[in-house]
């Protein structure tokens, strides 16, 4: 099952690290990342793309944990097949 | 000032009057500071066992354990621990010196990438670029610490931040608070009728209760709503010792009664627990007639590896009052107690050899009251989990997530210092003793009265006991009969110690322990066949317990 997540994180040296650390983990697969930091520098957007066969809320209440994270927006698993 | 003065006043300003750690070229300058502070810094001799050391003092305390290493090596010595205090949810703050920052990057001596090694370790961490940074850096590392679910936070420190000059004025309340808990009582009503209509609830509690502060809520909680109780290895004192109806820890090494009762119950009534796979045996079959009411402070634990009928976020302290409902289970409790009965222990062990779950009875009706225990890993950590019993869980620390061996000498050190008028005794495998014995150094250079009691059977004695069992018993590496004299190591740091063979030792060996005023080492020697009972074998339902009899 494939998922996108749009994260809204500060940015900090580590931060794509720690997202990335955290999805390996807990067992999902990295299937895209596009990254833009904000035009004040001090967040970025990222946009995370993941496939696994558990539960998407096994990632997403772990990644929620991350100090850095601020938003995390989980975009309906349809959505990212359309849009693969 | 200099960075590295600010980073003690900052501790000073946290109420932190007591660290761990161990100097070296990266972090010297924090040392300089530190000779004319008034902040108290204990030397360890082995980065791990300092950072043990504030875990031990953080866990018997409640307050924020602080550490401290140099780059590379040092820093590198501290992720055994870090990840004991992250699978606990310890609260530590951990600083480590870094090279210059302008030679970072460059394999320079010493360095290492400690913010990459800390990923998976640390509920955070921080690289501190600048000095002007530093203040604001530390007081975060502190509330994240502290806040939510308590964790490691690891602050590295380039050296030129250290040496960099500042102009600090401290504010006048500095200290960032933890960030106050959201709670949601939105399921209290759903808890309330499923505990109202249970017919067999139970509460299993883990380590949440006590680290939120609610021990006096779950004491009413029980009180209200009578109900048998069953704990974690972490949570083990936080039922009041006078509540009839609590059945001991369950589990892998828990009690007949208490998993036989939660195999039996129809509400589990989780309270700070994370359904570790050490509690639930083969998940599948865990309480498999339950619903399920799950309290805690992560969100991230909630339908984690159970589902949750009616979930509770947030402080236990409001939590509980809001979900008691009365429960109305007199044949429940009567069958429990039953259990109870019939399953009790048995210390009617035959010869004169020693029987180590007898011997920690004993210790644990001897030691005064709120003494603390430290425990390593192993058969001995599970016999004093049996066997003992405590008052309080910051009076048990034992390394459950982890099961990291030689965790208990420095964490009793952490411990006595955290609470000096409070006996504290390490008690220890012969295998995990070795794994930091060097911390016998910091016991002598400090004079602190710590009881060690280390029970041999020549043995790594859990491995052991899994090879006989699982492996036809082919005991590979797991033989410690060449020991050292444990009472003549004690010696040579100046421990006087005794060494004890036979039952009829135990009492007059305690005794002595117990009126020597200094540190002292009680040498406890068992048999090798010992093993640890009742035990759910892998991949079993927690009632297929194998005792003794039938192993
Ligand atoms: C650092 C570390 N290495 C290895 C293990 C695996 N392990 C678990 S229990 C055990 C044996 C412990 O021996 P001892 O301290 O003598 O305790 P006993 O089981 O004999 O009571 C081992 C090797 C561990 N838990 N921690
Ligand atoms: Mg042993």
């Amino acid at each position: 099952m494939n998922h996108v997540l749009n994260i809204t994180a500060s940015n900090t040296p580590a931060v794509v690290e720690r997202l990335l650390q955290v999805t390996r983990y807990r067992g999902y697969q990295l299937t895209g990342l596009q990254m833009t930091p904000r035009a004040d520098s001090r967040s970025v957007a990222i946009k995370l793309s993941v496939s696994g066969d558990k539960p998407i809320h096994l990632l997403t209440s772990q990644l929620h944990k991350l100090y850095d994270v601020q938003q995390l927006e989980l975009v309906s698993a349809e959505l990212a097949v359309l849009s693969a | 000032m200099k960075g590295a003065e600010l980073v003690l006043k900052v501790l000073q300003q946290h109420g932190v009057d007591t660290i761990f750690g161990y100097p070296g070229g990266a972090i010297m300058p924090i040392y300089d500071a530190l000779y004319q502070s008034s902040v108290k810094h204990y030397l360890c001799r082995h980065e791990q066992g300092g950072a043990f050391s504030a875990i031990g003092y953080a866990r018997a305390s409640g307050k924020v354990g602080v550490c401290m290493a140099t780059s590379g090596p040092g820093a590198t010595n501290l992720i055994t621990s870090l990840a004991d205090a992250m699978l606990d949810s310890v609260p530590v703050v951990a600083i480590t010196g870094q090279v210059s920052q302008a030679v970072m990057g460059s394999d320079a001596f010493q360095e290492i990438d400690v913010l990459g090694l800390s990923l998976a370790v640390t509920k955070h961490s921080f690289m501190v670029r600048s000095v002007e940074e530093l203040a604001a850096t530390l007081n975060e590392a502190f509330a994240i610490a502290q806040s939510g679910r308590p964790g490691p936070v690891l602050v590295d420190i380039p050296k030129d931040v250290q040496l960099a000059d500042i102009d600090y004025q401290p504010e006048a309340s500095t200290s960032v608070k933890p960030a106050p808990v959201a709670t949601s009582l939105a399921n209290a009503a759903k808890a309330r009728a499923l505990i109202a209509a249970a017919k067999k609830p139970i509460a299993y509690i883990g380590g949440g209760v006590h680290m939120a502060g609610a021990m006096g809520q779950l004491q009413q909680f029980l009180a209200a709503n009578p109900m048998p109780s069953v704990t974690t290895l972490k949570a083990m004192g936080s039922v009041a010792k006078d509540n009839a109806h609590y059945l001991g820890m369950l589990g892998m090494h828990g009690t007949q009664a208490a998993n036989l009762a939660v195999q039996q119950c129809d509400l589990l009534i989780c309270l700070g627990a994370r359904f570790d796979d050490r509690v639930t045996g083969n998940l599948q079959k865990f309480a498999p007639l339950a619903k399920v009411i799950h309290v805690d402070i992560d969100p991230a634990e909630i339908n984690k590896v159970r589902f949750a009928d009616a979930a509770l976020l947030g402080d236990m302290q409001q939590i509980l009052p809001a979900i008691s409902a009365g429960t109305d289970c007199a044949d429940w409790l009567s069958h429990c107690a039953q259990l109870k009965q019939q399953y009790g222990w048995r210390y009617d062990h035959p010869g004169e050899r020693i029987y180590a779950p007898l011997m920690l009875k004993q210790l644990s009706e001897r030691m005064p009251d709120n003494s603390i225990v430290c425990c390593d890993v192993g058969q001995h950590q599970m016999w004093v989990a049996q066997h003992m019993r405590f008052s309080h869980p910051r009076n048990h620390l034992s390394s459950g997530g982890l099961g990291t061996m030689g965790f208990g000498l420095p964490a009793a050190i952490g411990a006595k210092l955290a609470r000096p008028q409070d006996t504290v005794i390490a008690v220890s495998g012969d295998g995990s003793f070795m794994m930091n014995v060097q911390e016998l150094a910091t016991i002598k250079r400090f004079r602190l009265p710590v009881k060690i009691v280390i029970v041999d059977n020549q043995r790594l004695g859990m491995v052991k006991q899994w090879q006989q069992l699982f492996f036809n018993e082919r005991y590979s590496e797991t033989n410690l009969s060449d020991n050292p004299d444990f009472v003549a190591l004690a010696a040579a740091f100046a421990i006087p110690g005794h060494c004890i063979t036979r039952k009829d030792e135990v009492e007059s060996a305690l005794e002595a322990m117990f009126t020597w005023p200094g540190p002292y080492l009680l040498h406890v020697c068992i048999d090798d066949k010992d093993n640890v009972w009742p035990l759910v074998p892998p991949g079993a339902a927690n009632e297929e317990m194998i005792t003794e009899t039938k192993a």
